[in-house]
């Protein structure tokens, strides 16, 4: 079962870029039927998706070292890629703006590969990660980097697609108010993920907060974006600021995420690859 | 200017400094940088890694600035207090306004309507429409409030205002959290102790390396440690009994994730190993004759014909690729009137150089397994853990409540007719706030049409 959930991953990250390429063409020919097309794909990837995850689930409890599916990088990958796509296909059946898929889309396909570059096999957990605190953590701080990606994707399309050229068009002003909701979307979460993150540690060390480097970016990525959020309501920012602001906060979402584990040590040595 | 004059402007000017926005904005983002600087420069090393890294002028900069412990550096702690000033100020500045907003009266709101969104004439005098349109408006809205302008009416209504509370809340828990992080900082203490299974210990080792009495005693019962079929270890369990006033009052398992408290002190499973309690050597002198011993751990061993020895440290097993793997101990011997010696000891039949005139061999390792577990005393826990839910609480009502307010105004046409204007107001969610007008507009009978 183990083999079949792994197999199923693989074919759903190239129906991912299979649904890049058709949003790619329906934003390029603005054709319908693309966009259909991609919007289905995408459906059913993620519906494929959620079944491999369930798969990989049961296989671990037959394995009998039975834990949820959140517990390392691959794993959390895979579940990235999961909310990314969720939360795309949220924004797009509330807006049918299947541009934004362009961007966000292909953000869930480079999830899903960079997993497939990692070692897929289901291992037992160690002592300290048998928490029902470390599995809402996971799933906090993932749903909120997706908000964080879905934002930044978001970002990228208004200044690609040349909305600050007339901020006020009503395009321009649905896509810097969605970079905001997904901004609020990601930052509560961040904060509930971060929350969790310290009941947890506090459970297993007795420490609520170590400054360990993951930790301490957590916070820094917390900190850009309550800035952000505190130049659109104090100051007003919007449009452009808001598109170039939400991609540096991803940025350092992505540090947070991957760039901690690969360049500087600390607690998390365990949400690495090895 | 005069002598008395600049004071007033002075105290006036330092509070309207605390209470902007540009200073949250830079404090926020000065945080983000000076942590990023903690997460490249490794943190609470030893001095010597440092010298290593960056050299010795490259350390003294880095101990003189505290880059070593950059977050718990004063510099860095005052920045935090200037964050949490600027925090109460600019609060404090905002509430006097949103009390404003909050307690204006409604009658007199509802005479300044805003520019209307929506316009559209209803059959039949205003009088003979009024009360359908407020009770429309007030099943929506909540009570509502009149005011005349000339022949034309007025209703008034708003929600939500307490939202405006939201953003208080997310700043007040900010404090919290802060406060609760310094209660744990003045009045609370971390350590570890270890205790060997079917041992009693009565004081702990505290951070800086200090024994601090617990004013109890815990009992190690039983130790064990589980492993999966791949040979990870899947469990560790302590059970233990928490003697007070000398009769057991208290047993708790600890595992990892789950620990025990007693007395608002928590016990966490931490780690494991085995201690040294003995080690039955061979000492053999230069002439070759041999001589058994007994050496205790922990204790200077008073020996048969005057001499002393003690065990200054020792490792269950050193691996040596291909020349020795086994057990190496340190022993501090001295001859009745003789100079102490060091030497380290091997297993017997080992080719070592040797550090002295005599030989040490382990002939018998006698080990005891203890279980080590962290203690944490915090009472700031509690601080943070109310803090973080008003955090989150206060996101909520500060992303997801706005408020919103309402004018209807009916005004006669002069046909028989009331021309009805929808004007609307929030502080923020304007789609929200389109969205309760066109649906106000459809039930008072209104078409889409918008206004002029």
């Amino acid at each position: 079962m183990e083999a079949l959930s792994n197999q199923i991953l693989v074919a759903v990250t190239f129906t991912f870029l299979a649904a890049s390429v058709l949003y790619l063409c329906h934003w390029a020919f603005k054709s319908k039927v693309f966009g259909w097309a991609a919007s289905g794909v995408t459906w059913a990837a993620l519906g494929v998706l959620t079944l491999a995850i369930i798969l990989r689930w049961v296989a671990s409890h037959q394995m009998g070292i039975g834990h949820a599916p959140f517990s390392n990088l691959f794993e959390s990958l895979v579940f990235f890629a999961w909310t990314i796509a969720a939360i795309y296909l949220i924004i797009e059946l509330s807006t049918w703006m299947r541009t934004i898929g362009s961007f966000a889309v292909p953000l869930a396909f480079l999830s899903m590969l960079y997993a497939l570059t990692l070692d897929p096999a289901i291992k037992p957990l160690l002592p300290a990660l048998k928490s029902n605190w470390l599995i809402a953590h996971v799933i906090t701080c993932f749903l909120g980097y997706a908000g964080f990606a879905v934002s930044a994707a978001l970002g990228a399309m208004y200044l690609a697609t040349g909305q600050a050229k007339d901020p006020a068009s009503p395009r321009a002003l649905v896509l810097d108010n969605l970079i905001y909701q997904t901004v609020v979307v990601g930052f509560i979460l961040l904060t509930a993920g971060i929350v969790t993150g310290s009941i947890w540690a506090n459970s297993a060390w007795g420490t609520y907060w170590s400054w360990d480097p993951k930790e301490t970016w957590s916070l820094i990525t917390w900190l850009v974006y309550a800035s952000l959020l505190h130049s659109r309501f104090m100051r007003g920012w919007q449009g452009k600021r808001m598109a170039v602001f939400s991609l540096v906060g991803f940025g350092c979402v992505l540090f947070t995420y991957f760039g901690v584990n690969l360049l500087l040590s600390g607690l998390h040595s365990y949400a690495t690859g090895k | 200017m005069s002598q008395d004059q600049p004071r007033k402007p002075m105290a006036e000017r330092i509070w309207d400094f605390f209470a902007s926005v540009k200073l949250s904005f830079f404090l926020l983002l000065l945080l983000a940088v000076l942590s990023i600087a903690g997460t490249l420069i490794p943190q609470k090393e030893g001095a010597a890694a440092y010298v290593r890294a960056y050299g010795e002028a490259g350390w003294r900069f880095i101990s003189a600035l505290g880059l070593n412990d950059l977050y718990h550096a004063p510099w860095f702690v005052l920045i935090m207090a200037l964050l949490a000033a600027n925090l109460v100020i600019c609060s404090i500045n905002r509430l006097s306004l949103t009390m404003r907003i909050l307690g204006k009266d409604p009658v007199a709101e509802a005479g300044s309507m805003r520019k209307p969104k929506q316009s559209f004439t209803l059959p039949g005098e205003p009088a003979s429409n009024l009360d359908k349109a407020r009770q429309v408006l007030e099943r929506l809205m909540g009570n509502s409030a009149q005011a005349k302008d000339g022949d034309r009416t007025v209703l008034f209504a708003q929600r939500g205002g307490w939202s405006r509370f939201g953003v208080y809340v997310v700043h007040t828990s900010v404090l919290v959290i802060m406060v609760g992080a310094l209660v744990g900082n003045f009045w609370g203490y971390g350590g570890y102790v270890n205790i060997p299974v079917g041992s009693t210990v009565d004081h702990i080792i505290l951070d800086n390396g200090q024994a601090k009495p617990l004013g109890f005693s815990l009992h190690l019962d039983k130790f064990n440690v589980a492993f999966y079929p791949n040979g990870m270890p899947s469990e560790y369990r302590s059970e233990v009994t928490f003697i007070d006033g000398g009769k057991p009052v208290q047993k708790s398992t600890l595992i990892v994730n789950d620990p025990a408290e007693y007395k608002g002190i928590d016990f966490y499973q931490s780690s494991y190993g085995n201690d040294l309690k003995a080690m039955e050597v061979e000492l053999i002198r230069p002439d070759g004759a041999k001589q058994r011993l007994t050496l205790e751990a922990g204790k200077i061993n008073e020996l048969p014909g005057g001499a002393k020895a003690a065990i200054q440290g020792w490792r269950e097993r050193v691996q040596m690729g291909a020349m020795y793997d086994g057990p190496v101990a340190r022993i501090l011997y001295q001859e009745a009137k003789g100079e102490p010696q060091a030497y380290t000891a091997f297993r017997p039949g080992v080719k070592m150089p040797q550090s002295g005139p005599m030989k040490f061999e382990i002939v018998k390792v006698q080990t005891e397994a203890y279980s080590g577990l962290q203690v944490k005393y915090d009472p700031g826990v509690w601080f943070i853990w109310v803090g973080c839910t008003l955090m989150v609480i206060g996101f909520f009502i500060a992303f997801y409540f706005s408020h919103r307010k309402v004018w209807l105004r009916l005004s006669p046409t002069g046909q028989g007719r009331t021309k009805l204007e929808i004007a609307g107001a929030t502080n923020k969610n304007r789609q929200g706030l389109a969205r309760l007008i066109t649906r106000l507009s459809h039930e008072l009978g209104g078409g889409p049409k918008k206004a002029e």
